[in-house]
């Protein structure tokens, strides 16, 4: 997932990634595996949960002058290599700090 | 006695030369071992969804990669053979799962010329028709009707036996099946159940091998994450809806992938803005994202 905020003239102000996905090793060492053939384990797991929600409150400071931002949230499937992008959503908001 | 001990030395000639002969010793025999074309003809449909699923392809990767090469090259991984000529089916645990007829049914020599091929297929040296020859050559091992419907149909084979030979498996069986080869159609206690496709679709690390490893785990997150959660479909339900054998998602139609997914994940974004009072007299002007992803599937997502 990509949460990317621009100021209205198009600059970006802020970029977070989230990446959501079981993280395995090889077990003889640290470094995370990619490939069954290296795998042995899972040690972290990030992924998306059945009957879970995954919930994430990101936050950007704007620069001084800057009372609006349009937000952009991306969320993606990657497959084997981050090339091969399959787009689930993507949902933008433009928020403003003036009433 | 004399005839005796004769009789038993021919015999135990024999016996392996027999099992031998009953299995593929190149790549060619094992697809036709287990060639399913002749399904076509009364299941066109159903062969076309299976044509196009990951099933006909299980060595083929996605968008036409290769995915067995690491093990094909020399030291390329714990598994890979040193010399491709010498290559065994264990070289390659992932036949359990990508090809189980292999398992069952190849020589190693199966092995050697897959070998071979995935060195051709990836070879920079090698000519387009050789490296497209390579290719079409490792295309051919595919998971057949006739390996879902037979070889990986009974798990209680304690009680029930191995598959019997011109014999498949179904949901339901089927009093007359015009086949040549398979003519009864017998009743699964398990192709309804998840537990079917979990055989293959994984429960974490596979330590039967004598090198642990790790492929999908997506069984496992059924049964310790989806059952616990109270809910009760199974694979089938969603990936089979009307026996679909594409059984999606098929990662080489880009369209479809995306809107299988968007299907079972909802992403809610709510977002607020304002100027958060630090210490007296610093308004810092903010934006609040807050995201919220769920998704109906049973299984832990990504996961294969």
């Amino acid at each position: 997932m990509v949460v990317t905020a621009k100021a209205a003239d198009g600059k970006e102000l802020g970029k977070v990634e989230k990446h959501y996905h079981p993280q395995a090793t090889n077990c003889r060492d640290s470094k995370m595996k990619y490939g069954a053939q290296w795998k042995v384990a899972n040690i972290r797991d990030t992924s998306l949960q059945p009957s879970q929600a995954k919930k994430e409150t990101i936050e950007f400071e704007l620069p001084a002058g800057v009372r609006e931002a349009n937000v952009t949230v991306e969320l993606y499937y990657e497959l084997t290599t981050p090339a091969q992008k399959y787009p689930i959503h993507t949902v933008t908001r433009k928020v403003s700090l003036d009433r | 006695m004399r005839f005796l001990k004769l009789i038993l030395v021919l015999l135990f000639i024999a016996v392996p030369l027999v099992a031998s002969a009953d299995k593929a010793k190149t790549i060619d025999e094992l697809a036709k071992m287990y060639d399913s074309s002749s399904c076509k003809g009364c299941h066109e449909g159903i062969y076309k969804q299976w044509e196009n699923s990951h099933h006909a392809r299980p060595l083929m990767g996605v968008k036409g990669g290769l995915m067995l090469t690491p093990l094909a090259k020399a030291k390329g991984t714990a598994f890979s053979p040193d010399d491709p000529k010498k290559a065994t089916l264990k070289n390659y645990p992932c036949f359990k799962c990508h090809l189980p007829q292999a398992i069952k049914s190849a020589e190693d020599s199966v092995a050697v010329e897959l070998t071979e091929a995935l060195l051709t297929a990836a070879d920079e040296k090698a000519s387009d028709d050789a490296k497209k020859a390579a290719k079409a050559k490792v295309a051919k091992l595919q998971i057949t009707c006739i390996v879902c419907h037979n070889t990986n149909a009974i798990i209680h084979k304690r009680e029930l036996g191995e598959p019997k030979d011109g014999v498949l498996y179904s949901s339901k069986a089927v009093a007359s099946h015009p086949d040549g080869k398979y003519k009864a159609v017998e009743k699964s206690a398990i192709f309804k159940d998840s537990v079917y496709c979990g055989q293959c679709h994984g429960l974490g690390p596979n330590f039967d091998n004598e090198q642990a490893f790790q492929c999908a785990n997506l069984y496992g997150s059924y049964l310790h994450s989806y059952i616990p959660s109270g809910a009760t479909q199974t694979c089938q339900d969603c990936h089979m809806q009307k026996g679909d054998h594409l059984i999606a998602p098929n990662w080489n139609d880009d369209k479809g992938a995306s809107e299988l997914l968007a299907k079972a994940i909802s992403l809610d974004v709510q977002t607020l803005g304002y100027e958060w009072l630090l210490k007296a007299g610093t308004h810092i002007p903010k934006v609040v994202v807050n995201t919220k992803i769920t998704t109906t599937a049973g299984h832990r997502i990504p996961d294969g």
